[in-house]
């Protein structure tokens, strides 16, 4: 890395006191050593072993479903946190490493040494390095493993991979800058606690300005869900340019501050700063003119950007990192609409992927649904409670005729919407429990679509239980032979009990007049 | 002579290895050497008998006191100067401050009587010119004389030293003897040392340790007497000697079991204390 | 000849008094300043921000401040003569407890520092922040008699407060699941339960306290290995 041109550059500079590579040999040779002894602090040891462990577990574990249908675009940005535990230990530790000789008092007797006290700041640097290659592996095992799945959409960028092993590194030459800044045992727990207030602060107060806000080594921004890559908008180049500029200036601070004050050593400062300005200027810029268009169009025009697919009678439209997903969406509306009965089962769907793209990647805006007949808005997320949002979906345009007034439905034919979307699941129950925000089967709660909500009543689920625990089959056929009358906003609940042959909730609350709720 | 500090059985084990294996002694007033290479289990003996480490087996008594239980082994505490292998020290006390330290830790109370006998303490460790000075401004020498002093502070009657010699200079080391001495009047002192000179000078009796065990008890005079008619001289190395060395003359010192006819030597402690340890040795091996 | 026998069994308060003035010394008064200080500078961060303070970001400073002081804490037990003074009549948990008399007011000085510097108006409740700053106090304290207690290192400050950093930036925030949450939100439904956990934690970081007081009867390697030439088997 540059950190060892650093080195080479300052090394052959300094004179000739020993033939250069064998300098630059016993730097590697101390770096090699400092590097394994970090491994004996209990913090970076275990801390490496549950960042290894924790990214294994949940590669393993796939998530609620979703894990098989990764996004690559946010898997890659994914990446990003789980170093911080690493980063935060060897900023720690690499700092008391680089106190040691002062602190045991061994500074006097090691400053006779043929290696100067600059040269053994570079092996504390550089000892960082096994560390962060090794982040770099576990974030490449991570991507890959992501990529190769079958379910995989979108493309990953190599900048927003790099990040969680530069601020590994970032952090481990931070932690020798301090050391050097402040000798003492007690600063680098002192300084970890009031930079992380002064980075949750930063991230509080520089809310709404993006260039200070990249300033930041990790940017990590959560939204509602995945946008297309092209929309996402981060300078993640850039910022890996400023990352790269930070780790050289902050490793040359405390080059310097241990007494390398070479005309080499000046100059790699003077470039590393050049850099990480060029870097903060390059990222510091927000979206741009035709950025914003772009996002505009795939948000309120996304016809415009999308390709259709054709299944059966109904037509799937997908952004085109997507257009493989759209036979997943055709089984699915399939299942749901197999159940259905009356006209329902022929409707034409149109079935159109949607993102809210106007607020940027952390935008967190509902989508307003769709009011076009037998339109039906799909997500970017795919794969465990989506797909059961996805039939919610489905099923309440069957049932209310379209998206606007499925959202609004809240009288009895939830309970037909909700079978519609569970029957033809082989665990039923356990899908109800993932359909609905609170994880509940019983009392009142609400049920997510796509770009909307269903709210059920507790009678409602009540009776939506005792369907599901029924034999499909004769459900079925009740739904069936009495459609129109389940469909009918004006059935209360009591009566769809009794057409679907299961015992009327109890409590009274529910007789088809709960939308004043 | 009365026995003041007895032990018998003493077994201490650290993982698989026994540091102390069945070690059965007895010391009388006046100072004790104990002899021993690194990892003989030295430091181990002397922590136990110091009450730092209860043993895993084997029981023993200081001035009378049982350690084993708590009012006993506050008593021997009460009884006892230990100055261990590694000193510490609060670099920030002045020397005066941290025997005064220790002196309190040694529940000496009466603020007048402890200054007098911390100020009477420095003075016989001769550090009565440097007691207003900070530790971390003292040399090695005057550092491990604090650390005698505060071993010393209280006027106690068993006195552990863990190689207080190592790292001072021959003069300093005069000086240190000179001291063990003065505190072996009166009373028990155990002295832990690499130095054979030191035990030949000082010791009455000593006591030799390898791999946990007793090896050697007796006088200085005794352990010399091991080597009797087991040194030689030689014109050349002799492979049959145990150990072998060129003097300043020209000739070779060999120490073993001589030849028919060899020139013997007078044997000293040293040859005393390596032929003690190469038997033990040979005893293990067998 | 022997001029303090007749002293050697004093009155236990007797010792106390004359301990307390050295024993102040040997605190690690450098570490237990500098988190004291940042500490307050962090509680009184929200004095210096314009705007009306905003109760969530006081909380979590306050929170910050708790664990700068527990970070001085921590080297509350660094004592660079312990081996010379292992064998001594005064016993360790009477030491021990006596540097924790000495320094607990003032961290507690410090703390009520901390809350009254908090704008009034944006203070979180203070008795459970007070809850959550003792737990984390705590156990700073029980990793550092246990450090004490388990090896044969006479200033584990520095590696238990590293150990408690990560720990205290990463495991509340990161690792602990949902349910067992501990860095709660004021009105948040969890606030009462989380404090319960707290409780709990300080309870347990006490007890390991009291129970890592004594001398330790045998300095094992259980932690890391022992550096060479300090294991108490060589002799």
């Amino acid at each position: 890395m540059s950190a060892i041109e650093v080195v080479e550059r300052a090394a052959t500079a300094d004179g000739p006191a020993a033939p250069a590579p064998r300098r630059a040999a016993a730097v590697l040779a101390l770096a090699r050593f400092e590097a394994r002894e970090l491994l004996r602090f209990v913090p970076v040891f275990s801390f490496l072993l549950l960042y290894i462990g924790y990214t294994a577990w949940q590669l393993y574990s796939e998530g609620d479903g979703m894990g098989a249908y990764p996004v690559l675009q946010d898997v890659d940005r994914g990446t990003q946190t789980g170093p911080v535990l690493l980063g935060i230990a060897l900023l720690v530790c690499v700092n008391r490493a680089a106190v040691r000789s002062r602190r045991n008092g061994t500074d006097r007797h090691d400053g006779i040494l043929p290696m100067e006290p600059w040269r053994r700041t570079v092996a504390h640097v550089l000892s960082v390095v096994p560390y962060a290659a090794l982040t770099a592996l576990v974030v490449a095992v991570e991507f890959t493993w992501a990529a190769l799945k079958p379910g995989a959409s979108g493309h990953g960028s190599f900048f927003e991979l790099a990040v969680g092993p530069l601020c590994v590194l970032l952090a481990g030459v931070a932690g020798v800058l301090l050391a050097r800044l402040i000798p003492s045992f007690f600063a680098a727990p002192l300084v970890v606690i009031g930079g992380y207030v002064l980075l949750v602060l930063a991230a509080v107060n520089l809310d709404g300005s993006h260039g200070a806000r990249w300033l930041l080594p990790a940017v990590t921004e959560a939204g509602a869900g995945p946008l297309p890559s092209d929309l996402l908008g981060r300078p993640a180049a850039w910022h890996a340019l400023y990352l790269t500029g930070l780790i050289i200036l902050v490793a040359c601070g405390a080059v310097l501050l241990s007494g390398a004050r070479t005309r080499t050593a000046l100059a790699v400062t003077a470039l590393a700063l050049a850099v990480t300005v060029t870097g903060a200027v390059g990222q510091a810029p927000g979206d741009s003119a035709a950025l914003k268009a772009a996002r505009a169009e795939a948000s309120v025009h996304p016809e415009r950007v999308q390709s259709c697919s054709v299944h059966g009678t109904s037509t799937y439209c997908a952004f085109p990192e997507w257009t493989g997903r759209t036979a997943d969406w055709a089984a699915a509306a399939d299942r749901v609409r197999r159940l259905a009965g009356g006209a329902a089962g022929g409707t034409r769907l149109t079935v159109r992927q949607r993102v809210e793209a106007r607020y940027g990647p952390e935008g967190d805006a509902a989508i307003a649904p769709l009011t076009g007949p037998g339109q039906v808005s799909a997500g970017t997320e795919w794969g465990g409670d989506r797909n059961v949002q996805f039939a919610v979906g489905v099923a309440s345009v069957l049932v209310a005729g379209d998206e606007r007034a499925g959202s609004e439905v809240c009288d009895a034919r939830v309970v037909t919407i909700m079978w519609l979307a569970l029957g033809a699941e082989p665990d039923p129950l356990a899908r109800l429990r993932g359909a609905r925000l609170d994880d509940s089967v019983e009392g009142d709660a609400i049920a997510l679509t796509p770009v909307a909500s269903v709210a059920m009543t507790a009678g409602q689920t009540d009776v939506v239980r005792q369907l599901l625990r029924q034999p499909r089959y004769g459900v079925i056929a009740k739904v069936k032979a009495h459609w129109t009358e389940l469909t009918s906003p004006r059935t209360p609940l009591a009566r769809v009990a009794q057409l679907l042959g299961v015992k009327a909730p109890t409590t009274g609350e529910d007789n088809g007049e709960t939308c004043d709720q | 002579m009365t026995v003041t500090v007895s032990a018998s059985g003493l077994t201490l084990r650290y993982g698989g290895t026994a540091a102390l294996d069945e070690v059965t002694l007895r010391l009388t007033e006046g100072v004790t050497g104990l002899l021993g290479p690194n990892g003989a289990g030295k430091t181990t003996l002397l922590r136990v008998l110091a009450t730092a480490v209860p043993p895993d087996r084997g029981a023993f008594s200081v001035l009378g006191h049982d350690p084993s239980t708590t009012a006993g082994r506050q008593n021997v505490r009460r009884a006892l100067g230990y100055l261990p292998q590694n000193p510490g020290f609060h670099p920030d006390f002045t020397a005066f401050e941290f025997v005064d330290y220790v002196a309190i830790l040694k529940e000496m109370t009466d603020r007048g009587a402890r200054h007098r006998e911390v100020r009477r303490i420095l003075d016989a460790v001769d550090l009565s010119e440097v007691r207003g000075r900070r530790i971390k401004r003292l040399s090695g020498g005057m550092r491990q004389r604090v650390a005698l002093a505060a071993a010393l502070v209280g006027d106690p009657g068993f006195l552990v030293l863990d190689e207080p010699t190592v790292g001072l200079d021959p003069e300093q080391r005069m000086r240190f003897r000179e001291l063990i001495a003065q505190a072996g009047e009166g009373r028990t002192v155990l002295l832990s040392t690499h130095q054979t000179e030191d035990v030949a000078m000082l010791c009455h009796r000593v006591i030799v340790m390898a791999q946990g065990r007793l090896r050697f008890e007796g006088t200085p005079a005794e352990l010399t007497a091991q080597a009797a008619g087991r040194v030689w001289s030689s014109a050349e190395r002799d492979p049959a000697a145990r150990a072998g060395w060129r003097t300043g003359l020209g000739t070779f010192r060999n120490v073993g079991d001589p030849p028919e006819g060899a020139d013997l030597l007078e044997p000293t402690l040293e040859d005393g204390y390596l032929l003690t340890l190469d038997d033990a040795s040979a005893e293990v091996a067998a | 000849m022997r001029p303090v026998t007749s002293e050697r069994r004093p009155k236990p308060y007797a010792v106390i008094r004359a301990l307390l003035r050295p024993l102040w010394r040997t605190l690690p008064r450098p570490a237990l300043a500098a988190a004291g200080g940042l500490g307050l500078l962090l509680a009184g961060l929200p004095r210096l921000l314009s705007g009306a303070p905003d109760p969530w970001l006081c909380l979590n400073l306050l929170r910050a401040a708790g664990l700068c002081l527990a970070l001085g804490l921590a080297f509350l037990f660094d004592d660079p003569a312990r081996h010379t003074t292992a064998p001594v009549p005064v016993r360790r948990p009477l030491r021990g407890a006596l540097r924790l008399a000495l320094a607990v007011p003032v961290a507690a000085l410090c703390w009520t520092a901390a809350l009254l510097l908090v704008p009034g108006q944006a203070r979180p409740p203070v008795g459970a922040v007070t809850l959550e700053a003792a737990a984390t106090a705590a156990l700073a304290l029980a990793g550092a008699s246990a450090a004490v207690r388990c090896t044969d290192g006479t200033r584990p400050g520095a590696a238990v407060a590293a150990g408690l950093t990560a720990v205290a930036v990463t495991v509340p925030t990161l690792l602990l699941p949902q349910r067992w949450a501990l860095l709660v939100a004021v009105g948040d439904q969890r606030w009462a339960d989380a404090h319960g956990r707290w409780a709990g934690l300080l309870v347990v970081a006490v007890a390991v306290v009291a129970l890592c007081a004594p001398e330790p009867l045998r300095r094992g390697s259980v932690l890391r290995p022992r550096p060479r030439g300090t294991a108490p088997t060589t002799a």
